[in-house]
């Protein structure tokens, strides 16, 4: 297929991340950080590495503060959950993924609030009032996306940290959208958590995240159990990053996931960023051409959106498109809510969701024409409907 | 015996291990000894020669370890 779901997940995958997960399930597939045989220390080192060079790319200086999760939304429910109390308060924006969203809905149970931040489009300044009028006296948390993954508009993270520093309000980024994308240091922006998926923009395999830490304040940890370190204890350790990892971790994910941040870190993030931004911004140049194609956002740019194309055919369902696009011409494209709703609500297009296009580092130019050529065959198969909204009012 | 330093987690003796190797100190991770274990992890460093210049860099360094125990003291 001609691959264009980049946001789920990135595909293909760098040869060395192939390589390395069948590495370690032929060689050295034994149980890291448990035993003192040389395949276990091996598995050991693979862990260690990914955390140094995942601590590089996140600007943060110790290695066992990259905590290894399944994925980007278990990092986020260890933050949300480990970090606030009853009577606690967050703040959110108003694209978040429901990865941030369910969370802090279920946490209403326990005694917990939220309020959310409208994003202002175009207005960093706006947007940061907006978090700033919703901050209350018993705000403890600000958790907000890097990017919106149905649209790439991106926040204003680094003036959010600061901001948050002011306020002695703690700051997670959902980095699932710009990990491996758009360059970050978190000592210093003062981003105390970043939670990502490693299987997006890092290019490691599906069941892998990583909750990158940088706070003296450590969240609970959700999962209790076997650490292999601390053994006679029968308390959970505190230090990181065996707190949060109990239980045999995906070691053929994590050696996968390491070699696609080293592809990250040697072809560089804003050198990727700037590729793919020009990629998106051929295929929203050419969409805009075609008659009928609805695009929402302003023109993708290098210093505030993330490579990601959400478009619709007038009168037609974003699902419709999808299957078009799959069917007849081989095209893998995401379509309909992107488990975001209030994203959703902000371009209003919670009925017919929307088609998404993502670039990768591995998206070619002829890609990109061949997607907007059959977009424009597909316009010519659709029969003329009727809008949606009149064919309500003649029910 | 050797000189040992026992950790309370791998990742921190993993890390020491490559500052001295930095340093130009040769470690070797080991299996924690049953009679160190006390509240450590599974694993140590052995340190052969340089052991004062080892503890020294990892405590400048802020590693945390859980004890040091020098050769000639068991």
């Amino acid at each position: 297929m001609i691959y264009f779901d980049n946001g789920a997940t990135t595909f293909p995958k760098p040869a060395s991340v192939v390589r390395a997960v069948n590495s370690v399930m032929q060689n050295t597939g034994a149980n890291p950080g448990r035993s003192g045989h040389r395949m276990s220390l091996q598995a050991a080192q693979i862990m260690y590495d990914c955390r140094k060079n995942a601590a590089r790319l996140f600007g943060l200086g110790e290695p066992e503060n990259i905590i290894f999760t399944q994925n980007c939304t278990a990092a986020l429910n260890t933050v949300i959950k480990g970090v606030l109390k009853r009577g606690d308060h967050a703040v959110i924006s108003s694209l978040e993924h429901n990865a941030v969203v369910r969370p802090l809905e279920h946490m209403k149970r326990y005694g917990v609030t939220y309020s959310v931040a409208d994003y202002v489009e175009g207005d960093d300044d706006a947007t940061l009032n907006n978090f700033r009028k919703a901050i209350q006296a018993n705000t403890k948390l600000v958790v907000c996306t890097g990017a919106s993954n149905v649209f790439g508009m991106r926040l204003p993270v680094e003036r959010l940290a600061a901001m948050c520093r002011i306020y002695h309000i703690l700051f997670c980024v959902d980095a699932a959208q710009t990990a491996g994308v758009v360059p970050v240091n978190m000592q210093d922006s003062g981003i105390d958590f970043l939670c990502t998926a490693g299987h997006k923009g890092l290019y490691g395999p599906m069941g892998t995240g990583i909750l990158a830490v940088n706070s003296d304040i450590h969240p609970d940890s959700l999962m209790q159990g076997g650490t292999g370190s601390m053994s006679m204890s029968l308390q959970q350790p505190e230090t990181l990053p065996d707190k949060y990892e109990s239980g045999t971790p995906n070691l053929p994910g994590i050696a996968g996931l390491n070699e696609g941040i080293r592809f990250v870190l040697a072809r560089g993030e804003q050198k990727l960023l700037n590729d793919e931004i020009r990629k998106a911004q051929r295929l929203f140049d050419g969409l805009s051409h075609l008659p009928g194609v609805i695009l929402y956002t302003e023109r993708p740019a290098i210093n505030t959106h993330t490579p990601v194309i959400s478009f619709n055919i007038q009168n037609h369902d974003s699902e419709e498109v999808a299957a078009l696009l799959g069917d007849r011409f081989n095209i893998a494209v995401r379509a309909g809510l992107h488990c975001a709703p209030l994203a959703h609500r902000f371009y209003h297009t919670e009925d017919s969701g929307t088609v998404r296009a993502v670039m990768s580092a591995f998206t070619k130019p002829v890609q990109i024409e061949y997607f907007i050529s059959s977009v424009n065959k597909i316009i010519k198969l659709l029969p003329k409907k009727v809008a949606i909204e009149d064919k309500n009012v003649l029910k | 015996m050797k000189n040992i330093i026992t950790f309370a987690s791998v990742t921190n003796a993993m890390k020491a291990r490559e500052l001295l190797r930095r340093h130009n100190i040769p470690s070797r991770m080991i299996r924690t000894p049953a009679k160190l274990r006390k509240g450590s992890c599974g694993y140590s460093l052995a340190v052969g020669r340089d052991f004062e210049k080892a503890t020294q860099l990892i405590v400048n360094h802020n590693i945390p370890y859980k004890g040091i125990y020098a050769d000639d003291a068991r």
